[in-house]
């Protein structure tokens, strides 16, 4: 009986031993590994952090300005109204009518829309 | 019967007996270690970059100011072979002088500084050159994606990453312990309309220094400040001793017409004139031996709403000399334009104003001479006529809480001036400054600027107050021109209806729709018909 429960022990004891190393072997690599990725996401943050500042570079209004005068020939254009409260239905108004649909499409108008002048470019 | 057991067999139990409890603890803890407390020890995230300074946003999220790192490159030249073809490409890659560069690499000391806050992509370079001896020292540097468009009111930091100016330096404390982005006041949409305008005016106009802001009355928050000339943020280069100062809060200036403001919203006030009531204008207005000119021909009398849509000094005068000294310098006290106004920015300018405030004082202050404001402390000051009578105090901190406080004026004053600047836009000098259906109301300010013998009469200080949509006022847009021309446009006019106000015009007609204001068809209908 004493030499089983022995055996028992030593056995026990043995597969603790490989249990545990095998554990802090496995600890020591996730930990090295764990290392390397916060080392990768730290050096990933600084690389998104200067992305993004140069987004904000090509993004702005100032850039965005200057390419389309200068590649698309485009210019700073007045606000232009394009339909007016009274083109919209009323509600209560021809009830039983087809309902009319408001559309982007102002009515002609000879008259300028805005008459204060915009300037072009800088 | 069983034999009683040795003392032998007894130690051999209680030693097995340890070892199974040993065991079963050990075993116990394995299985806490292995299943239970599984993945809780592994940290979900990386540490975030080190950074010494908070990101500076506007009211949008979109950046202002980052600190990106920047490391300092350092060289040990004995471990160089080749210390002038070394010198040459590290020059070439970092842009440091390649003379400097030679001397230092052929000189004794162990370890040289290259090239300080190297640029991402400078370092790349240098990468490429594959030179034994190089190391990198951690540092930083401050980074504005949009440059110029900021450089006044956000201002700068010190090589050390301390705020030295503009909101770097108004608000380091917050920068510095903030976890977090800092979200300011500021709209880059609008800030880069007003600045985009300001340059084009200050060019057409060949003016010395050129301003802009925009305030949102019912809150106090700056959505642009505006400061030409200017520098550059990223590369700090000053052209002449202006481009450093933000003029809209930095300086102080005799604003001319625009003060007139106060003397109506004070008059109404005190009920000391009508509107509706005719006042002699004559052609120059004695005090004492002081005679009080108009800047421009004018009829012999003038309604008094006409005095100021036609922005008459004579007729100005008197009606501030109907409130008289006391009253005058008491309600310019509380709107808050003889103190130093306060907010985030540090640049601050202290009004000037006569230590002897008499009748004569009383008369050019009615018109806007004699008594010197930072636009900053203006715009507030009219800010509080125009949105109820409530004081309100400017800031460049995201705040979109109504912060009106005390009543200054009667709401039922502050309606009556906002008709008045409404009328100055429509029938007076500001028709420049008019955006049909934006209802705005506005007023022009032409002062001469003092010089060593009296005013000059060819250097004048123009600018525009403009509050929109009139009926409830939201935003407030002043513009300044330091020392405009006439143009063969203008027929050779400097006056501010001919320079400022058609810059507020221009800032008003693209601003308004980013801001989401309503037109209004009523009006809009009226002014295109």
């Amino acid at each position: 009986m004493i030499r089983v429960v022995s055996f028992f022990c030593v056995a026990l004891m043995g597969l603790t031993i490989l249990t545990l190393y095998h554990i802090s072997e496995q600890t020591r690599v996730a930990r090295q590994d764990l290392r390397v990725t916060e080392r990768r996401i730290a050096a990933e943050e600084v690389e998104v952090s200067i992305l993004q500042t140069q987004w904000q570079k090509v993004a702005g209004p100032e850039t965005i300005q200057r390419l389309a005068e200068a590649s698309l020939g485009m210019n700073d254009t007045a606000t232009v109204q394009l339909s007016s409260l009274t083109d919209l239905p009323r509600r209560g108004d021809d009830t039983f009518a087809t309902v009319r649909t408001a559309n982007a499409q102002a009515p002609v108008v000879q008259t300028p829309i805005l008459k204060i002048s915009v300037r072009n470019g800088m | 019967m069983t034999p009683p057991t040795t003392v032998f067999q007894r130690r051999i139990l209680i030693g097995v007996g340890i070892c199974v409890l040993g065991f079963s603890l050990v075993g116990l803890r394995l299985f806490d270690v292995a299943v239970l407390r599984s993945g809780v020890t592994v940290p979900k995230h990386a540490a975030p970059p080190q950074t010494m300074r908070a990101d500076l946003v506007d009211r949008n999220g979109e950046l202002i100011a980052r600190d990106l790192p920047a490391d300092d490159l350092y060289a040990r030249p004995k471990l160089l072979k080749d210390r002038r073809r070394a010198a040459h490409g590290l020059a070439v890659a970092t842009g440091a002088g390649e003379q400097r560069l030679a001397k230092l690499l052929a000189g004794a000391s162990p370890s040289v500084l290259v090239a300080k806050r190297l640029a991402p992509d400078a370092r790349a370079k240098v990468a490429l050159l594959k030179l034994p001896g190089l190391e990198y020292l951690p540092n930083g540097k401050r980074y504005y994606p949009d440059g110029r468009m900021t450089a006044q009111v956000v201002g700068v930091t010190d090589p050390d990453g301390r705020g030295v100016s503009g909101l770097e330096l108004g608000l380091d404390p917050k920068l510095r312990a903030a976890a977090g982005p800092v979200t300011t006041s500021l709209d880059m949409r609008v800030q880069f309309i007003v600045a985009h305008e300001a340059q084009a005016s200050m060019e057409e106009f060949r003016a010395r220094a050129a301003g802009g802001l925009v305030m949102d009355v019912r809150t106090g928050e700056i959505l642009a400040m505006v400061s030409l000339p200017d520098f550059d943020p990223n590369a700090r280069s000053f052209v002449g001793a202006v481009a450093s100062r933000n003029i809209m809060a930095q300086d102080i200036y005799e604003l001319g017409s625009v003060f007139k403001i106060f003397s109506f919203a004070l008059a109404i006030e005190n009920h000391t004139v009508r509107l509706d009531e005719w006042i002699s204008i004559g052609n120059g207005f004695k005090i004492g031996r002081f005679t009080i000119h108009e800047a421009e021909r004018m009829p012999d009398a003038l309604m008094a709403r006409d005095v100021l849509a036609q922005s008459s000094n004579i007729g100005s005068a008197q009606i501030a000399m109907r409130s008289g000294p006391d009253r005058q310098r008491a309600f310019l006290t509380r709107m808050g334009l003889l103190s130093t106004v306060s907010s985030e920015l540090p640049e601050r300018a202290r009004p000037l104003y006569p230590a002897h405030w008499g009748t004569i004082e009383t008369a050019t202050i009615g018109f806007g001479h004699g008594i010197s404001v930072s636009p900053l402390s203006f715009a507030s000051a009219v800010a509080a006529v125009v949105n109820g009578g409530r004081r309100i105090a400017p800031t460049f901190l995201r705040n979109p809480a109504d912060a009106r406080g005390e009543q200054l004026i009667s709401p039922e004053t502050s309606a009556t001036m906002r008709a008045l600047l409404r009328y100055v836009v429509t029938d007076g000098t500001g028709k420049k400054a008019d955006v049909p259906g934006y209802d705005v109301g506005g007023k022009t300010g032409s002062a001469e600027k003092p010089g060593p013998h009296g005013y000059q009469h060819n250097k004048l200080v123009t600018s525009f107050l403009a509050v929109f949509p009139i009926e409830n006022p939201r935003y407030l847009v002043f513009v300044v021109l330091d020392e405009p021309h006439g143009t063969k446009a203008t027929s050779g006019f400097a006056l501010a209806g001919y320079t400022a106000a058609p810059l507020a015009g221009h800032v008003i007609s693209r601003i308004a729709p980013l801001l989401g204001v309503p037109l209004n068809p009523i009006t809009l209908a009226k002014e295109n018909s």
